[in-house]
């Protein structure tokens, strides 16, 4: 399989977002009837660093005359300060309050009155915050980005009013609502045990309430440095122009010495945890398993990816056609590895997880004694070709979704990822490669060695309320 | 300014003069976008088929829309989404499980849902797949199987999603509004009555499938990469010989136009679920633009005033949010917030507030700018994917709107004045009209809620 990738520090620009181009070469381990050739996917890809350390992706592709700018700070909430819950969620917030030419609530209005959209997210290992404006805009969205790089100028009102937000984002989301935070807040708390990987992300109230301006100022000085972030745009723009812009407006800022990067490392897990809690407002019982998966970029790691495809991605998957057609167990089961966005956009310990609500009448042993049958079958068996033609067309689909959606938020964030924790950005165009590298035997064999019950934990939800609606 | 070491600074001094500030940069020149062409044609039995063909992705997304769904139901609720999900459960010649197995293998699944007044099957697969597509959509439309053993397992899934949608307080907040709005209108059951979904039997299903799906209300779309000569083939003998089927009903529900109010218990809720509801005007309707811009300014957007009240200047709440719900002969505009119980009664005056300004004063051209570019620039993020465009036609077919609606969609947003937005806000969003939801911790909020000068003479219901 070809791929197209430009040197790291090129500036020819590249006409079209995708080629197709034929399968020149597949891996030694494929059936012996080659495959119809396919498309692949290839984005271009310019990677460079400024002088202070930002690391920039460059993805021209004219598709639509709006640009898509994503900045990526290495802060995510697994290593927010203890004693401080929540803070890297609460200081993501903090962001929009106001630079130092952009007062309160300008850069929305910058965004959004030039015809763009905007948002900023907190995950395990990142904080993002990311536009896609009309191409014409561009310019100003860097300098704006620039400008909250280099400084906020926040106060204590503007604390206290996203404080205030930010505890009624977690009562819609987590306090006010039935199965608020599962499974993916709750589960991780029980699954892992460095405090790093099992604390309360959102945050406890108590710890919002106790963060303060001193705070913020130690944590932006801290982790929102140019040498700590990665910048991405893609869409339609002159790359040419767009280093000369990103160099006027980032360049002059200075490289800020990191800390060391905490040991968020899980010890192996000997044994199986089982837990539940009773959720005051929850009308059914739910159940989620979570196992740790293997080291990110391993081979291992791929052939993870294509056992999620297998049991657990699609209605055509295995656990679902088990408890949900057959069984009549769930509506659906959900889960994957990483519930915050997928198997590409974290760097450090991982839980894959399947979880479902069902009904009382239906013991959990019953389900994960399903769950436990299908995948003894995959640890004895390899899948077959036919189901690993599936897992890898699944694959691909899912990265023309990516790659084809009108914001390209989804490609912004595997390319600041890819950036950010592996310092290859155009590792975007290997990614079906490195899954077709994967042969049946090493699945089964991955299966064997992770999907084990000592590996798992299973967190139960016992429902607090029967089903019944509110009156006046 | 531009220093780091100063910069940490400010954090601590905030407000700085403003003359220390520099402006951003200015724009460049606009660039066009085009909204890509489509060609509908129809067949003998009354089946349209609109091709769009656009994309930078070989993939292809297929979509029969059939003119039905909730508005068709009479008082049997949800029968229209148990039929819908039936479809999935195996046809003539397939199996549930190959239906998911074929449409996983073309890089898709299948998506089957009622809504209000349309029904949909699509599968969006790998361009090389299309003709399949096409012919997988039009098994799972024209011969499914309606199997009686798995519908106890449906209607079971079905009061499982209604009991956590009971204990959901932005759902329980809807249902209680649509009831109040529509009363005995279908669009007024938000939730089957206790009991109620399991007494569906296969032919209730099957009758409301007869009786509701054929040639003559579906529209299939195609958006996307594919041969096109190839797909229109496989399009036409997939459903060219289907019967022409029942025309689509009309069945328009009236909206109150009553003050009312409502309050649900729900004990120790930290948030009350507010619902604001007035009806509002239709897409086709002469001051559409200024109302939807209107609704964009007042309420809809980020940068809304009412978002910049209650969420950024006082952290009542995290996500409000203004909208304008479509149905063929009933617009709704609704205001929705979920705010801290502290501050209930507070938050709905801010609304009050904002509301009554934009009646009284047209709004600073500034800010009216900043809302047309804001529209403009997401009709480009919205129509810049083949299903964004996809979408867009379905719902002008649905409603009935002509190829202008499109086309001209920019310039009728950049046409709106200041009065025109003020007006459409004096005519439509009249509080003494409006039905009001309160969802929350009653014992701490109601008293202060009905004290509201804008609520006194409600009906309490």
């Amino acid at each position: 399989m070809q791929v197209h990738k430009q040197t790291l520090t090129s500036a020819s620009v590249l006409a079209i977002a995708l080629w197709l181009g034929g399968c020149a070469t597949l891996p030694a381990t494929a059936p012996a009837t080659p495959p119809q050739a396919v498309d692949a996917v290839a984005v271009p890809v310019e990677y460079y660093r400024l002088g202070n350390g930002l690391r920039v992706v460059l993805s021209p592709a004219a598709t639509a005359p709006t640009v898509t700018v994503g900045v990526y700070y290495n802060i995510g909430f697994r290593i927010e300060p203890r004693g401080r819950t929540g803070f890297a969620h609460l200081f993501e917030h903090l962001m929009f309050e106001g630079s130092a030419n952009l007062p309160k609530g300008q850069f929305d209005k910058l965004v959004q009155g030039s015809g763009g959209v905007l948002n900023g997210s907190t995950r395990f290992d990142y904080t993002n915050y990311f536009q896609v404006v009309p191409a014409h805009t561009l310019e100003a969205i860097l300098w704006a980005e620039a400008d909250r790089m280099r400084g906020l100028a926040i106060d204590q009102t503007s604390l206290e009013q996203q404080r205030g937000v930010v505890k009624n984002e977690v009562k819609v989301n987590v306090l006010n609502r039935p199965y608020g935070g599962f499974p993916w807040l709750s589960l991780p708390q029980y699954a892992n045990e460095n405090w790093h990987n099992a604390h309360n992300f959102y945050g406890d109230l108590g710890d919002l309430d106790a963060a303060t301006l001193a705070d913020a100022e130690a944590f932006f000085d801290t982790y929102y440095a140019p040498n700590n972030a990665v910048l991405v745009v893609a869409g339609d723009f002159d790359p040419g122009q767009a280093r000369a812009w990103i160099e006027r407006y980032f360049g002059a800022m200075p490289a800020r010495e990191l800390p060391p990067k905490p040991d968020i490392a899980e010890p192996p897990q000997r044994a199986e945890k089982r837990q539940a809690y009773t959720d005051k407002l929850a009308p059914r019982p739910a159940l989620a398993l979570g196992w740790h998966v293997p080291e990110r970029g391993t081979p291992e790691y791929y052939a993870f990816g294509l056992l999620d495809q297998i049991l657990l991605q699609g209605e055509d998957s295995v656990l679902w056609q088990r408890l949900v057609q057959q069984r009549g167990y769930a509506s659906a089961v959900g889960g994957g590895i990483n519930m915050l966005g997928d198997m590409f956009t974290y760097d450090g310990p991982m839980l894959w997880v399947a979880y479902l609500i069902h009904d009382a009448e239906v013991g959990a042993d019953a389900i994960i004694g399903d769950v436990d049958s299908e995948i003894a079958r995959l640890q004895v068996e390899p899948p077959t070709d036919e189901e690993l033609a599936r897992a890898l067309t699944k694959i691909r689909a899912g990265l023309y979704d990516t790659v084809g959606s009108s914001t390209r938020f989804g490609l912004v964030e595997l390319l600041a990822c890819f950036a950010l924790f592996d310092d290859d950005p155009a590792r975007i165009n290997q990614i079906e490669s490195r899954f077709r590298q994967v042969t049946p035997e090493l699945i089964s064999q991955v299966a064997r060695d992770y999907l084990r019950r000592e590996n798992r934990t299973v967190l139960r939800v016992e429902p607090g309320q029967a089903a019944a609606g509110g009156g006046s | 300014m531009t220093r780091w070491t100063v910069l940490a600074l400010t954090l601590v001094l905030a407000g700085l003069p403003a003359a220390a500030q520099q402006a951003p940069p200015p724009h460049g020149t606009p660039r066009d976008f085009v909204l890509p062409q489509r060609e509908t044609l129809q067949l003998d039995n009354g089946l349209a088929i609109t091709f769009i063909d656009y994309g930078v992705v070989p993939q292809v997304t297929i979509l029969a829309a059939v003119r039905t769904g909730n508005i068709d139901e009479g008082d049997e609720t949800w029968l229209a989404d148990v039929t819908a999900e039936m479809l999935k459960e195996g046809t003539a010649s397939r199996s549930a499980a190959e239906i998911a197995r074929a449409a996983a293998s073309m890089g898709g699944g299948l998506a089957v849902g009622a809504g209000a007044e349309q029904s949909t099957v699509g599968i969006s697969v790998l361009s090389e797949h299309a003709t399949a597509a096409a012919r997988l959509v039009a098994d799972v439309l024209r011969q499914p199987r309606l199997p009686p053993e798995e519908l106890p397992r449906i209607i079971a899934n079905f009061e499982r999603s209604l009991s956590v949608a009971q204990t959901e307080p932005g759902a329980i907040a809807s249902a209680a509004l649509a009831e109040l709005v529509f009363g005995d209108h279908p669009f007024g059951r938000a939730w089957p009555r206790p009991g109620q979904l399991a007494s569906y039997s296969i032919d209730a299903v099957r009758d409301f499938y007869t009786a509701n799906f054929g040639a003559r209300r579906t529209h299939v779309y195609v958006a996307g990469r594919y041969d096109r000569a190839a797909l229109e083939q496989a399009l036409r003998d997939a459903f060219d010989d289907w019967p022409a089927g029942p025309p689509p009903s009309d069945r328009p529900p009236t909206a109150s136009s009553e003050l009312q109010i409502r309050f649900v218990a729900r004990p120790d809720a930290p948030q009350s679920s507010l619902r604001l509801a007035v009806r509002a005007p239709g897409p086709a309707a002469a001051d559409w633009f200024p109302f939807s811009v209107m609704n964009s300014l007042l309420g809809g957007t980020f940068l809304s005033r009412i978002t910049a009240n209650i969420r950024e200047d006082k952290g009542y709440t995290y996500s409000p949010g203004s909208a304008i719900g479509v149905r063929r002969g009933s617009a709704l505009w609704t205001q929705q917030a979920d705010v801290a119980t502290e501050h209930t009664a507070a938050a709905l005056t801010e609304i009050y507030r904002e509301i009554d300004l934009l009646r009284r004063e047209p709004p600073p051209v500034e800010e009216l700018d900043r809302i047309k570019n804001y529209s403009a620039g997401l009709f480009v993020i919205r129509n810049a994917s083949p299903n964004g465009v996809l979408g867009q036609l379905a719902f002008m077919d649905l409603h009935g709107l002509p190829a202008e609606y499109l086309s001209q969609w920019v310039a009728n947003v950049y046409r709106v004045t200041p009065d025109e937005v003020s007006a459409a806000a004096q005519r439509w969003i009249e509080p003494r009209r409006m039905t009001v939801v309160v969802v929350g911790d009653l014992p701490k909020v109601e008293e202060s809620v009905r004290a509201l000068p804008q609520v006194q003479g409600a009906a309490v219901r």
